[in-house]
């Protein structure tokens, strides 16, 4: 460790030199680096026929696992729209008409995050199954004729999916809004835009950095997750992370899912790029 | 508040808003209600409205065992996953907030991969690796696993904290003769320890209900809740899976409102 010299002018103090960094980065180089890296090796089979990338082959080319990778992304995507749609107004009100109630809100968005996966997806089961309550409120209007199950579909898996990934979707666009000067859409307002110009030419193109954030955010946490689909979709939904864990519960291809999993990561990592490039791009980054 | 009160009515869109946000609230609460509701049933199987109140679930978790043990289990891990995680994460990120070295935004990309990383991969990958290493299915194993996931959420908060504090304060302690070592802990770390506890906080809700990271390390002695709660709900499906829940989730609110009373809400959501 280097001695404390009081340094003067641009460099400020300090007090942590880089030496209290060597901890934790040997802990994550054996913990985390390596585990990961020696699944790249576990994924590429050496010895055996069919090559180095023969796991990757079956993946990409047979047409089963190719509609899986597909369905992963489709349905990755979905739920980051509908979080988008839903969890948008939500972010606005927090800004712009919450006041002091603020601190309820957030409470109140981030109230999904408290509870765990099984209380939700349980949750959801009471409520959308075919005697549960929802069917129950649409016979008793007369809005239905014949109690149907919606458990166990894929409105159920986004219902639940976008149920907890909207409070993600929230605070990262509400961060971003809260930048926004109210003035700039006032005198957009003054000088004769109505509501719905002034929404789409001065509020929507200045909260695009939360909304890439937000969005980026959800569409790699719903390519991790498998539990929504395990548990709410009947088996209608089949995602590579879902897979994953039937390989590790089932048949025990580790080879196979070590790279399914390193598609899952791959995946993620050219999401973090494109978001660091879009956000450079429009350089409102701070 | 005066300003609201020289606006013009309020509009159609402004009562629209309002109107949405109701039903987002709801949409938010209903399922949570529900378990909760369902938690106090009389009915040994589920339905909704319940037919009548009881406490019996709660007295049905406390009778099995694997419920009361795992819960245990996921507080050891939470807190001891954390406790970890910050002796790890903060003295680095104390280094890289005030870094200008290229390699240091390297490492703070390091340092939050995990969370990026899905956790299902992160704990197939561990479960073979710390295998290999004769670590097995142990606590211990679990633990790393658990760490590894806490690192960046503390890293981030304590980043955000300290890049925002003025480094004179420090600067002004050491001219004034303290040590590092007394600059660190009467200094610095009173001045970072919300971020050090927002952090801690998601790391331990988290941990909490990380069960992709969890089932790989199942066994007698380090099952998690969430692990036993998916595997009872293979075989029955009873009130007493709403009433586990509904204990978990007032553990989570209690931590958050005991930090809270401490340093506010309104600051642990700015990070």
């Amino acid at each position: 460790m280097p001695p404390p010299v009081p340094r003067r002018g641009l460099r400020p103090y300090r007090l942590a030199g880089p030496s209290w960094c060597l901890p934790v980065v040997f802990f994550l180089a054996v913990f985390f680096v390596v585990p990961l890296a020696a699944n790249l090796l576990r994924s590429a089979p050496a010895g055996e026929a069919g090559g180095v990338l023969f796991y990757y082959e079956k993946l990409l080319t047979d047409g089963y696992y190719v509609g899986i990778l597909l369905e992963t992304l489709k349905v990755a995507l979905v739920a980051t729209l509908a979080s988008l749609v839903v969890g948008y107004p939500v972010a606005y009100f927090m800004v712009r008409h919450a006041g002091r109630w603020n601190g309820v809100i957030v409470f109140f968005v981030v109230v999904p995050l408290l509870t765990s996966i099984i209380m939700r997806t349980f949750g959801w089961r009471v409520l959308l199954s075919r005697r549960g309550l929802l069917n129950a409120g649409l016979l008793d209007w007369g809005l239905i004729t014949r109690p149907t199950d919606i458990a166990e579909t894929s409105i159920a898996v986004y219902i639940g999916l976008v149920h907890v990934l909207v409070p993600f979707m929230v605070l990262s666009i509400s961060s971003v809004l809260q930048g926004v000067d109210v003035r700039l859409e006032e005198t957009a307002r003054v000088l004769g835009a109505g509501r719905l110009r002034t929404f789409l030419h001065v509020t929507l193109p200045l909260s695009v950095d939360g909304i890439v954030t937000g969005c980026i955010l959800v569409f790699v946490v719903t390519n991790g997750s498998f539990l929504t689909m395990l548990l709410l979709g009947g088996g209608k939904i089949n995602t590579l992370a879902l897979l994953i864990y039937q390989q590790f519960v089932t048949t025990q291809d580790v080879g196979f899912a070590a790279a399914m999993g390193n598609v899952l990561m791959l995946v993620a990592a050219l999401c973090f790029g494109m978001q660091y490039w879009l956000l450079r791009r429009t350089g409102i980054r701070r | 508040m005066t300003r609201a009160r020289h606006r013009r009515r309020p509009g159609v869109p402004t009562i629209l808003l309002y109107a949405y946000m109701a039903l987002f609230l709801v949409f938010i609460v209903a399922p949570i209600a529900a378990v909760v509701a369902v938690s106090f049933s009389s009915s040994s199987y589920i339905v909704f409205p319940i037919p009548g109140f009881s406490w019996r679930w709660y007295w049905r978790i406390v009778e099995y065992r694997p419920f009361i043990s795992s819960l245990i289990v996921s507080i050891e891990l939470a807190l001891g996953s954390a406790l970890a995680g910050a002796c790890l994460g903060v003295p680095a990120a104390l280094s890289l907030a005030r870094s200008r070295h290229a390699a240091a935004g390297l490492l703070s990309n390091l340092l939050l991969a995990p969370i990026s990383v899905p956790a299902i991969v992160l704990g197939f990958a561990l479960l073979y690796y710390l295998s290999a290493l004769s670590f097995g299915i142990t606590f211990l194993s679990l633990f790393i696993a658990h760490t590894v996931a806490a690192i960046p959420y503390i890293v981030r908060t304590v980043l955000a904290t300290y890049r925002a504090l003025s480094p004179n304060l420090e600067e002004s302690a050491a001219i004034l003769g303290a040590t590092r070592w007394q600059t660190l802990r009467h200094v610095t770390l009173p001045l970072v320890r919300p971020g050090v506890f927002a952090g801690a906080l998601f790391a331990v809700l988290t941990s909490l209900d990380n069960l992709p990271l969890s089932f790989f390390f199942g066994s007698a002695n380090t099952n998690t809740l969430p692990v036993v709660m998916l595997s009872y709900m293979e075989n029955q499906f009873d009130p007493s899976i709403a009433a586990i829940s509904t204990v978990q989730m007032l553990i989570a609110i209690a931590a958050l409102f005991i930090l809270d009373r401490l340093y506010g809400i309104e600051r642990l959501t700015a990070v």
